[in-house]
């Protein structure tokens, strides 16, 4: 999943985005309103998280104006003061959850898991797809609720699969929403860990959850 | 108190009344003072007309002709009458007019000098009369008293009298009448200035206007401008302040957040990192309430009224949104007409530390209730959660302890609450077991 933070804390800012690249999100990092505003706008963001007292525009400014743009993904807006005031404005310019700092990184991490997850349409932790179900909660995937073991790497491969399930993903749209920015992309990789996925979901061949379609992309079926 | 407006309106109208009561009664005077005046002229010229007419005979006593020059004297009744004593007291004469009345005159013994009196004759007619004794050579060397008097009766005059008042108090009324109308429309005019300032603080209590408008007479212009430079310093005040904690709330626990993350991070011994992250813990906590506890604001003067539906409904969307995956079925009830009275972030905290608490620790069930009664206002909270065990419940609300030192679960924001309430607002703060299961929170304050 692909994230930005918006955080003038340069410290802070390595720290957050340390943690979170090591529960697997790729994180793009602004240190300034307006250049997070821009790549709010620009890049294929699934959730950001950002401050709201920012040197230049304020974080609700930023919310707000991505709002106007349309731009839909989820927002977690860290405070560090905690009046309803604050949090009640953050909320209404179109923030869907807050954080007072200081605050636990599992914190953080288990409240963005719920926010992309509720941004899909779901509103359970575990997902249910036929006999295959995902917990987003315990990172993990299941058959018959039995675990498969996957790799972090296949793991968020199909969680952004299973988020958008029955939808067709472009093997770009995967790669711009699993890599950084000036991450080296080679689209050889995606095709090798969806084969692996498929031996490993469906060793016999029998109920093929991910459909490949030619020159199109990937689709994880929601039913067999 | 009485208003200024009827202050001067009564004491104009007293003045007024007054005045014209006193001019009523001048000219009252002046008219019965001339009235008899004029009297007393026309009875000495019948008197002396009398004396024209008078003539004597052989035996030199005093005789009146037949046919007298003013004809009423001849006729019965006609109101003016005349008698013709002898210094014997014998009546030598009287008019034709006196059939059937008698006039009591008193007799007058100065000679030469007319006495004007008032009388009443037998048959009740009040009379004005006038008297002259006067000497009468009637031979050479023959010399005889005589006193003539007149009498008219007081009718005639009286009613004149009675005209005149008629339309002196009807003059005098339109008077008073016009000059009432057109006081009151001076006394409105006049008064326009303090009844715009008034409205005009009414608009800025009601949050319909900032400040008051440039336009006022110079008498008040003075109090017209220090009021909007004292709300003016007070609003930036109040915002400058909570900009400047805000910062200071920022600059504090950005830096905070940096160490806490470094004490998980690095490889510090257990115990060293336990530590510190105690430490970071109470400071943070520190923080968090000394900020929360300056930044209330408490009453403040010519601040609207704030709709607590309003800030309830806002702070439910915000908890609906966080708390989305607990579906809680949330209940306000909630007078719109009912207004708090005091600063808007106050409330919200207070509020919104109530109902997160409540959102935290309830299975599904939320409700908000408020109600005003006898100049108490109650906010109460309530859910369906555990509730809150005795001795944390003692803990929260006792006097003295520190909020940066209360017990966790119900946190911060049960101590920012408490302060919010005791100290801000001087109100009451309890804790009850709702009908739901839950908790149930209630706060009292004057309305």
């Amino acid at each position: 999943m692909r994230l930005l933070l918006i955080e003038d804390e340069v410290p802070l800012a390595d720290q957050i985005s340390s943690s979170l690249r090591e529960s697997g999100f790729a994180v793009d990092i602004a240190n300034t309103g307006e250049d997070g505003l821009y790549l709010g706008k620009e890049y294929p963001i699934d959730v950001a998280v950002v401050d709201i007292g920012l040197p230049d525009i304020s974080g609700i400014e930023v919310i707000k104006k991505w709002r106007e743009e349309e731009c839909g993904f989820p927002v977690l807006i860290l405070t560090a003061r905690g009046r309803w005031e604050e949090k009640v404005e953050g909320l209404e310019s179109g923030a869907d959850d807050y954080l007072v700092k200081p605050f636990h990184m599992e914190e953080l991490i288990a409240r963005l898991r719920t926010l992309i997850r509720r941004s899909a349409g779901f509103s359970d932790s575990k997902i249910p797809m036929g006999r295959f179900s995902l917990d987003t909660a315990a990172q993990k995937m299941l058959f018959d609720d039995e675990e498969i073991d996957v790799t972090a790497f296949e793991y968020k491969v199909l969680e952004y699969l299973i988020l958008h399930a029955d939808k067709v993903v472009s093997k770009s749209e995967l790669s711009e929403h699993l890599y950084e920015d000036d991450f080296d992309r080679d689209s050889n990789v995606l095709e090798v860990i969806i084969g692996r996925l498929r031996k490993k979901l469906d060793p016999d061949k029998s109920l093929n959850p991910i459909e490949t379609l030619r020159g199109r992309g990937y689709r994880f079926r929601s039913v067999e | 108190m009485m208003s200024i407006n009827a202050r001067l309106l009564l004491s104009a109208s007293l003045v007024l009344v007054a005045f014209l009561s006193f001019t009523g009664y001048a000219l009252d005077r002046a008219f019965t003072d001339s009235g008899i005046v004029a009297i007393k002229e026309r009875l000495q010229t019948e008197i002396f007309s009398l004396l024209a007419a008078a003539d004597s005979d052989d035996i030199h006593t005093l005789t009146m002709p037949g046919t007298l020059p003013d004809l009423r004297l001849s006729t019965p009744a006609s109101g003016l009458y005349a008698e013709i004593i002898s210094d014997q007291g014998k009546v030598i004469w009287r008019s034709g007019s006196m059939l059937g009345i008698k006039i009591p005159f008193s007799p007058i013994d100065v000679k030469g000098e007319p006495r004007f009196t008032e009388v009443v004759a037998d048959n009740g007619t009040q009379l004005y009369t006038l008297g002259l004794s006067v000497v009468w050579e009637v031979a050479p060397f023959i010399v005889r008293g005589y006193t003539f008097y007149v009498a008219e009766t007081k009718e005639h005059f009286e009613n004149q009298r009675k005209r005149f008042r008629k339309s002196l108090a009807m003059w005098l009324g339109a008077a008073v009448i016009a000059l009432l109308m057109v006081q009151a429309i001076i006394l409105r005019w006049g008064l326009t200035p303090l009844r715009k300032v008034a409205s005009e603080v009414a608009d800025i209590e009601a949050g319909r206007k900032t400040e008051l408008s440039a336009n006022y007479p110079q008498e008040i212009e003075l109090l017209a401008t220090n009021l909007n430079v004292l709300i003016r310093s007070s609003n930036s005040h109040l915002k400058r302040y909570r900009n400047a904690l805000g910062d200071l709330a920022h600059s504090l626990k950005t830096p905070l957040a940096v160490l806490r993350n470094l004490v998980n991070s690095d490889g510090l011994p257990e115990g060293t990192k336990k530590t510190v992250y105690d430490q970071i813990k109470r400071l943070d906590k520190t923080v968090e309430y000394q900020l929360q506890k300056a930044v209330a604001s408490g009453r403040k003067a010519l601040a609207a009224p704030i709709s607590i539906e309003k800030v309830a409904q806002k702070l439910l969307n915000t908890f609906r949104k966080v708390y989305v995956d607990k579906q809680i079925d949330f209940k306000l009830n909630i007078d719109p007409d009912i207004k708090f009275i005091g600063d808007e972030g106050d409330l919200m905290e207070l509020l919104g530390n109530l109902m997160d608490n409540a959102c935290k620790w309830c299975r599904n069930k939320v409700k908000v209730s408020v109600f005003a009664t006898d100049g108490m206002l109650t906010i109460l909270v309530e859910d369906d959660g555990p509730g809150i065990a005795q001795e944390e419940q003692e803990a929260i609300l006792k006097r003295g302890v520190r909020g940066d030192s209360q017990v966790e679960g119900h946190g911060i924001g049960m101590a920012v609450v408490r302060n919010l309430v005791e100290e801000v607002y001087k109100g009451k703060l309890t804790i009850e077991k709702s009908v739901l299961g839950g908790a149930e929170i209630a706060v009292i304050l004057a309305w």
